[in-house]
C-alpha cells in the first residue's frame, strides 16, 4: 500500500496546534511517508510552491488563511495531489462547497486517527 | 451558577406533568427507574466516549469538549431528577453536590483550577482533588509515596493557590498578566518579553509574605519537627505545573538547598523559586516548546534535606542503548548536585534488569571531592577522605536494592525514568525525584520501524482496539479470575479472556494489559488511560496464541503483538518524550475527565456509601444508579403493596419452590393461562436465566434433611419472627419484566433476594443478592455463607460476607455473561438450600465448593 522503498511520497500537514502536527508526523512517518509540517498556512504554501509533494492534510479554520484557499492552491500547484480536510465546526454547506473543489475527503472532528490513516492510505493508493 | 439554575428550570419543566409516584403506583415506579437507567446510560455513554478520546487515536478540539461537557452535566441533572421522583425526593441534596462538582468543572475548563485549595500542603497528605496545584515534582513524589510505598524524605508544598495569593497580595496581577499575554501572542517582539520579564522578575525579588501564609508554613514546619528526629534541614526546589509531567525543564529553576526551617527562612527560598519561573531561559523554553501555550504558575516542594554519604543519578534504561535490559547508576560521595553538574569525577555502575537485578559492571573512578552540607547554609566542597576516594561508593546491596526502585519505577510510571537517589548517613536509600529518561531530544522516528513483521513474528496484527496507546515488552502472564491477580509479576504483560476492573491493583507493575474480550470504553480501560498502561482490548484469539511466561512486545499504537522482545520499538518508547504530543486541548479534557470519572464512591456493599461522599459527577451516578436499584429491591420486600390490583400468577414448577410472580410488562408471555404460568412461559430474561440454574438435574435436592433440636432452637431464637412460617409459605415473589426479576425466596429459615437487571446493554446491567439465615446453629450457617461467598467470588461477583449474611454484585457485564451468572445463582440457591445442616466441619466448606465448582451437586446426599 505504501511505497516503503526509498522514494516514500510527500505528505504535507497544515495544523495550528504545532502539537497536533507533531503528533501527524510521527504517525505518518511511522507508516513510511516523507512528512513536512506547517502550523502557518503561508509558509506551508511557499514550501509547496518550490517542493514537490503528494498528498495535503490541512486544517479548516486557520487565522492566515482557510482550508479551501489551501485546497485550490494546492490543486493548482499539482492537480494530481490529494488534499484532506480536516476540521472541528462542520457545516454541511462547506464539506459540500470542499467536494465540489475536489476534496479528496473532508473529516469533522472528533475522529479517529485510524479513519485519518485510512483516508491517507486511500489517497496514496490514487497516488500509486 | 446560572448555567445550573437555568439548567435546573429548564429540566424541570420536561420532567414536570408526570403524576407524584403513590405506593400503589408500582408500574409508574418502575417506569421511573427505568428513566434513571436510561439517563445514568446516556452519562455513562459520555463519560466514556470522552475517556475514549484519550486513547490517542483521536484528534479533537475545545468545542467537543464544551458541548459534551454541557450534554453531561444536563443528563445527570435529568438522573438527579428522576431519582428523586423514585423515591419521593429524598435526595434532594444531590442538587447542591451537583452544584458544587459543576462549579469546579467550570474552573477546570476556564484554565482556573490552580488557584483553588489550601496554600500549604504535607507531601504525605496530597489527595488526589489536590494533584494539580502542587506541580509536577511534588505530584510524582506523592503518588510514589501513595501507590509504591518507596521510601521518599518527608515535606510539604507550597502550592500554586499561595503563588497566586502572593502575587496578588503584592500587586503583581496586571505585570504578570500582561507578560502572559505577551508569551501567548505569536506576534509580541522579543524584546518587549524580554523587558517585562526583567521587570517582573525584580519586582518578585522584593515580594512579601501574606501573614496567613507564613502561619501556614510555620504549622507545616511543625509537623515536620514533630516527626524528625536530629537536626532538620529542608531543600526548596521548584515544583512548577507543567515541570517532569508533560514537559520538561530540568535544570531551569533555582533550588535552594540546607535551608534553616524558619518560616521567613523558607519564604526567602521561597522567593527564589518564584523568581526563576521568570528567568531568562524559562521564558525563551516557553516560547520555543511550549509555543506560548497556557498559563504557568508554581509550586515549591520544602523537603527535608538529606544528609547524603552518597548520592546521584539513576537511569532505568540505558540512554545510549535503551533497547538493553541495562540501567545506569552515577554516583558521588556526598551531596548529589556533585554528579548532576558533571563537574568532578564519578563511579559509573551498570545493572543487569533482566529477571533480577544484578551489578555487571563497576567504573569506580579517584573522587577526591565532594559536595557537603555547609553549617554555614548552602553546600560546600570537601575534600574526600584518602580511604574513601577510589572506593565504590555504593555497596552491591544498596546497588541492587537501588535498581528494584527503578524497576518499580519504570512500571508503575510506564517510561523509563530519570531517578534522583540520596544514601542518608543510616545507609537507607531514599528517592529524591523521579521523572521521564528523555532519549533524543530531535527526530524520534526510525526508518528501522519499517518492516517490523519481516524481522519479528506476528502473534496478532490489526485485531482489538486501542484503549491506551503505548508500547509494553514483558513475560505473559494469563489471569483469569481475581485470585491470579497476586501471581503477576514485575513488569509482566497481563493476557486475560476478558477486561475487569479488578486489574487495578496491578497496573502498577504490569508493562501492558491485552484482553479476548473488551472495550475501551469499560471502566478497566478508562483506568488503563488514568494510569497510562498501554492497553488493547477486544484481541480475538490472543488467549490461544500466548502462554504464561512468553515473551512479547506489545504495540498498542499499531495494535501489534509480537513475539519475543522488539529493541527497535524499546527505542522509539524511549525516546518519546511523555505526552509531547499532547495537544492543549487533549490536556484539558484529561484534565477534566480525571474530575468527572474518578470514582470514590466504589463499593456499595461498604457502609460509607453516601451522599457527601460524592466527589465527581461519576460518583453521582454510581449513587443513583445505587438508591434506585435500592429502591425496587425494597419494593420487592413488601408484597401486600405489591399485589394490591396487579396481575399475579401462580408459577407451577418441576420444583416445589413456591414462586408467585407478577408481570410489570414482558415478563410473562401472553399465551399463559390467567391464574397460572409454567417455565415455557418465562420471558423474562433473568428471571428464565435463574429458574433454568434452579431447575438444573440433581441441584435441588428434596430429602428431609435432620436438623438436631439444638438447630431448631437456635434457629426460633435468631430468625426474625415473621420468618418462622415453615417451609413454602407462598411468599416467594417474582417481579419481572422482560429484563428484570427480583426475586424473594423463603425457604423455611433463611432468604434468598435476587435483583437483576438484564438487557443487551451492558452498562444497564447489575445482579444483586443476598443471602442470609438458615436453620442451623450460627458456626453451621456461617460456614453455609463462607460456601456460598467463596462460591460466588469464582465467578467474579464483588462479595461481602458477616456471620451467616452474604451479599455480592455484579454490574456493567453483556448479557450472556449474565445470564451465565443468573444460572449459576439460581443453581446455588438450590445446592445450598439445605446444605447447613451438613457442614459440621471447617473442611466441608472446600469439599462442596470444590463439588459446585465441578459440577457434582448430588454429594450433598452422598
Amino acid at each position: 500500500m505504501i511505497d516503503k522503498s526509498d522514494n516514500p511520497l510527500r505528505l504535507i500537514i497544515i495544523d495550528d496546534e504545532p502539537i497536533v502536527g507533531k503528533r501527524l508526523k510521527q504517525v505518518f512517518s511511522k507508516m513510511g511517508f516523507q512528512v513536512e509540517i506547517f502550523t502557518n498556512p503561508i509558509s506551508a504554501l511557499e514550501f509547496m510552491e518550490n517542493n514537490p509533494f503528494d498528498i495535503v492534510v490541512t486544517d479548516f479554520k486557520m487565522e492566515e488563511l482557510d482550508g479551501m484557499e489551501i485546497l485550490s492552491r494546492a490543486k493548482q500547484l499539482n492537480p494530481k495531489a490529494r488534499v484532506i480536510i480536516i476540521t472541528g465546526y462542520a457545516k454541511p454547506e462547506t464539506a459540500k462547497e470542499a467536494f465540489k473543489s475536489g476534496v479528496f475527503d473532508f473529516m469533522v472532528k472528533p475522529f479517529r486517527l485510524d479513519e485519518l490513516k485510512e483516508a491517507v492510505s486511500r489517497a496514496a493508493k490514487t497516488q500509486g | 451558577m446560572k448555567f445550573v439554575q437555568d439548567l435546573v428550570h429548564r429540566i424541570k419543566n420536561v420532567i414536570v406533568g408526570t403524576p407524584p409516584v403513590t405506593a400503589s403506583a408500582i408500574r409508574e415506579k418502575f417506569e421511573r427507574f427505568k428513566q434513571v437507567l436510561h439517563c445514568n446510560q446516556t452519562a455513562l455513554e459520555l463519560i466514556a466516549d470522552m475517556g475514549e478520546k484519550l486513547s490517542g487515536e483521536y484528534l479533537f478540539d475545545r468545542h467537543y469538549i464544551e458541548t459534551t461537557f454541557e450534554e453531561l452535566s444536563e443528563t445527570l441533572l435529568k438522573c438527579i431528577h428522576n431519582l428523586n421522583a423514585l423515591c419521593d425526593n429524598r435526595y434532594t441534596e444531590l442538587y447542591e453536590v451537583f452544584d458544587r462538582i459543576h462549579d469546579r468543572l467550570q474552573l477546570i475548563l476556564q484554565g482556573r483550577e490552580d488557584r483553588q485549595g489550601p496554600p500549604v500542603i504535607l507531601l504525605r497528605e496530597i489527595s488526589k482533588a489536590e494533584y494539580t496545584i502542587v506541580g509536577g515534582k511534588a505530584l510524582h513524589l506523592a503518588k510514589i509515596i501513595g501507590d509504591l510505598e518507596l521510601p521518599v524524605p518527608d515535606g510539604f508544598v507550597i502550592t500554586t493557590k499561595a503563588y497566586h495569593d502572593v502575587i496578588a497580595y503584592n500587586g503583581l496581577n496586571p505585570k504578570v498578566d500582561r507578560l502572559e499575554g505577551l508569551l501567548a501572542s505569536p506576534h509580541a517582539s522579543p524584546e518587549d518579553i524580554e523587558a517585562l520579564r526583567k521587570e517582573v522578575r525584580q519586582a518578585i525579588s522584593r515580594i512579601e509574605p501574606p501573614p496567613k501564609l507564613i502561619e501556614d508554613i510555620g504549622l507545616a514546619l511543625g509537623r515536620l519537627k514533630n516527626n524528625t528526629e536530629g537536626p532538620l534541614r529542608l531543600a526548596v526546589r521548584s515544583s512548577a505545573q507543567e515541570e517532569d509531567m508533560d514537559f520538561s525543564f530540568a535544570g531551569q529553576f533555582d533550588s535552594v538547598l540546607n535551608v534553616e526551617p524558619a518560616p521567613e527562612k523558607v519564604f526567602s527560598a521561597y522567593k527564589t523559586v518564584v523568581a526563576s519561573l521568570f528567568g531568562r531561559y524559562v521564558i525563551e523554553y516557553r516560547r520555543a516548546v511550549l509555543e506560548g501555550e497556557g498559563q504557568m504558575s508554581i509550586a515549591a516542594l520544602c523537603q527535608i534535606m538529606v544528609d547524603g554519604k552518597s548520592s546521584g543519578v539513576l537511569y532505568t534504561t540505558d540512554p545510549l542503548d535503551p533497547a538493553s535490559d541495562v540501567m545506569v547508576v552515577v554516583a558521588n560521595w556526598g551531596q548529589g548536585e556533585a554528579v548532576v553538574d558533571g563537574k568532578m569525577p564519578t563511579d559509573t555502575f551498570r545493572l543487569s534488569k533482566k529477571d533480577r537485578v544484578k551489578v555487571i559492571d563497576k567504573k569506580v573512578s579517584k573522587k577526591e571531592e565532594g559536595l557537603f552540607l555547609s553549617p554555614k547554609g548552602g553546600l560546600e566542597k570537601r575534600k574526600i577522605p584518602e580511604d574513601l576516594q577510589d572506593k565504590p561508593c555504593l555497596s552491591d546491596e544498596q546497588l541492587i536494592e537501588l535498581g528494584e526502585m527503578g524497576i518499580k519505577l519504570e512500571n508503575y510510571f510506564k517510561h523509563p525514568q530519570d531517578i534522583e537517589w540520596a544514601v542518608g548517613q543510616d545507609d537507607d536509600v531514599l528517592i529524591l525525584q523521579s521523572r521521564a529518561l528523555l532519549v533524543k531530544k530531535d527526530e524520534v522516528i526510525d526508518r528501522s520501524l519499517l518492516n517490523l513483521e519481516e524481522k519479528y513474528e506476528l502473534i496478532s496484527s490489526g485485531e482489538g482496539r486501542t484503549a491506551q496507546q503505548g508500547i509494553g515488552y514483558g513475560p505473559v502472564k494469563i489471569v483469569k479470575n481475581i485470585q491470579e491477580l497476586k501471581d503477576v509479576p514485575e513488569g509482566a504483560v497481563l493476557v486475560s479472556p476478558r477486561d475487569m476492573s479488578v486489574f487495578v491493583q496491578v497496573m502498577k507493575k504490569v508493562s501492558a494489559i491485552v484482553t479476548e474480550v473488551g472495550t475501551p470504553v469499560s471502566h478497566m480501560s478508562t483506568i488503563c488511560r488514568e494510569l497510562c498502561v498501554p492497553c488493547l482490548v477486544n484481541v480475538k484469539g490472543i488467549m490461544s496464541k500466548v502462554h504464561d511466561g512468553m515473551e512479547v512486545t506489545v504495540d498498542a499504537e499499531d495494535r501489534k503483538i509480537y513475539k519475543g522482545k522488539v529493541g527497535e520499538l524499546l527505542v522509539y518508547r524511549s525516546c518519546q518524550q511523555m505526552n509531547v504530543f499532547e495537544s492543549s486541548d487533549f490536556r484539558l479534557l484529561r484534565r477534566l475527565l480525571s474530575e468527572v470519572s474518578r470514582l470514590n464512591l466504589v463499593d456499595p456493599l461498604i457502609e460509607d456509601f453516601r451522599i457527601e461522599k460524592c466527589e465527581t459527577y461519576h460518583d453521582i451516578l454510581r449513587f443513583i444508579h445505587e438508591k434506585a436499584v435500592k429502591e425496587l429491591i425494597d419494593l420487592g420486600k413488601d408484597p401486600k403493596r405489591l399485589l394490591q390490583g396487579l396481575i399475579t400468577k401462580r408459577l407451577d414448577l418441576p420444583i416445589p419452590a413456591g414462586i408467585l410472580v407478577v408481570d410489570l410488562g414482558g415478563g410473562i408471555s401472553k399465551d399463559a393461562p390467567e391464574d397460572h404460568c409454567e417455565f415455557k412461559h418465562i420471558v423474562s430474561i433473568p428471571f428464565k436465566a435463574l429458574l433454568h440454574g434452579m431447575m438444573t438435574p440433581g441441584v435441588w435436592h428434596t430429602e428431609v434433611m435432620e436438623v438436631s433440636f439444638r438447630d431448631v432452637v437456635t434457629s426460633m431464637i435468631n430468625a426474625p419472627t415473621d420468618a418462622i412460617d415453615g417451609q413454602y409459605s407462598g411468599h416467594n415473589i417474582a417481579i419481572v419484566t422482560r429484563e428484570y426479576v427480583n426475586l424473594s425466596l423463603r425457604f423455611g429459615y433463611h432468604f434468598n433476594i435476587v435483583d437483576a437487571y438484564c438487557s443487551d446493554i451492558p452498562r444497564d446491567n447489575h445482579i444483586y443478592f443476598r443471602f442470609l439465615g438458615g436453620a442451623t446453629d450460627i458456626t453451621k450457617r456461617s460456614r453455609r455463607a463462607r460456601l456460598i461467598g467463596e462460591i460466588l467470588m469464582s465467578y467474579d461477583l464483588n462479595v461481602k460476607m458477616k456471620g451467616d449474611v452474604v451479599t455480592a454484585r455484579m454490574t456493567n457485564m453483556p448479557r450472556e455473561d449474565m445470564e451465565r451468572v443468573l444460572e449459576i445463582l439460581g443453581r446455588l440457591i438450590g445446592f445450598t438450600r439445605q446444605l447447613d445442616v451438613h457442614m459440621d466441619s471447617d473442611e466441608t466448606v472446600q469439599r462442596y465448593l470444590d463439588a459446585f465448582l465441578r459440577g457434582e451437586y448430588d454429594v450433598v446426599c452422598q
